[in-house]
């Protein structure tokens, strides 16, 4: 499993240093010209990768409540406009690049469907908070800070079966630890703060973070769950709507 | 939170009484759940379907950013 981290906004492009300071460097490709469609369509990675998220859009509860919440806000997304599958370096899985209203997901580090769905229901919290509040995504820590523990949260990414796999054994409450440690590390993945900035900044919105679940109303443990929270918030805005 | 169909309270007080959910809310939070606010809510719904009061709305606590009044204006920006 692979560290997710949001890659924000950079108004343009002002050199190396700059590009290093908003977590670039992980996504080499960004910024560059495409490639050719043909010399695109004989690469397997990117195919699997494309079948993959085309797979978590259509059948994917965590990632349709979303897509409808985002419809919603006034961000249709279109997975030609609002995805892309490139190479990533690292074991980055994913970012959100707020500069170009893009998803962008790791061709060459997602292996498995399930690990799509994740990396996918991850970043879509992201371009959710940054369509509905005005999200400093490289200047303001906390900002960051508080959309990571939303996403580390809400994704599935700190479930007990995920944290095992990474060989993180704890129980009680361990799900808040797992979201805290997610959160840094996705931090200082992508900006050059100290860990003890990182660190102050998760700690200090993450209760009112923790607690903030649009759009899913609950923390979903399953896909059960989701598609209840899918259900409950079709019906909410049906509600309003009769107000 | 606006109120739901008082069959969704009863559901979630059930569900909040399984051993599932039991496991998730101590992993979560590090303690058991406590269900009766469900049963409370589910009796509170069905008062209001009969006597129509006013449902209380829980206000958010401060927020961490500020909301936006419209969608990012570059969204659907062609890319170069």
């Amino acid at each position: 499993d692979g560290a997710e981290a949001a890659s924000p906004a950079a108004e343009e492009k002002a050199g190396e240093e700059e590009e290093d300071d908003l977590g670039y460097r992980l996504f080499p490709d960004r910024n560059k010209k495409p490639q050719s469609f043909l010399v695109r369509s004989l690469f397997t990675f990117h195919n699997r990768c494309q079948l993959m998220l085309r797979m978590t859009l259509d059948t994917n509860p965590y990632a349709q409540l979303l897509l409808e919440a985002m419809k919603q806000s006034g961000c249709t997304v279109f997975n030609d406009r609002h995805f892309s599958c490139e190479n990533c370096d690292g074991c980055v899985s994913g970012g959100f690049d707020s500069a170009t209203s893009q998803i962008v997901l790791c061709q060459n580090n997602i292996r498995q469907q399930s690990h799509m769905n994740r990396v996918v229901t991850h970043e879509l919290i992201h371009a959710f908070d940054h369509c509905r509040a005005h999200v400093d995504w490289f200047k303001n820590v906390k900002h960051l800070a508080c959309s990571e523990i939303r996403a580390a949260n809400l994704s599935g990414d700190c479930t007990l079966m995920n944290e095992i796999a990474r060989f993180k054994f704890g129980l009680k409450g361990h799900h808040q630890t797992c979201v805290r440690d997610r959160a840094i590390r996705s931090i200082l993945a992508v900006r050059k703060v100290s860990k003890e900035t990182a660190e102050k900044a998760v700690d200090e919105v993450f209760d009112a973070c923790f607690n903030d679940l649009e759009p899913f109303g609950r923390i979903p443990h399953s896909k059960t769950d989701a598609k209840r929270a899918y259900r409950d918030f079709q019906n909410r805005d049906r509600y309003n709507a009769n107000l | 939170q606006p109120p739901r169909s008082c069959e969704d309270y009863w559901w979630e007080w059930k569900h909040c009484r399984g051993l599932r959910h039991a496991f998730h809310h101590y992993y979560t939070h590090g303690e058991l759940p406590a269900c009766g606010r469900w049963r409370e809510d589910y009796e509170a719904c069905r008062a209001w379907e009969r006597g129509r009061a006013a449902a209380a709305q829980v206000p958010p606590g401060p927020a961490v950013w500020k909301l936006r009044k419209s969608p990012p204006p570059d969204w659907y920006l062609p890319l170069d």
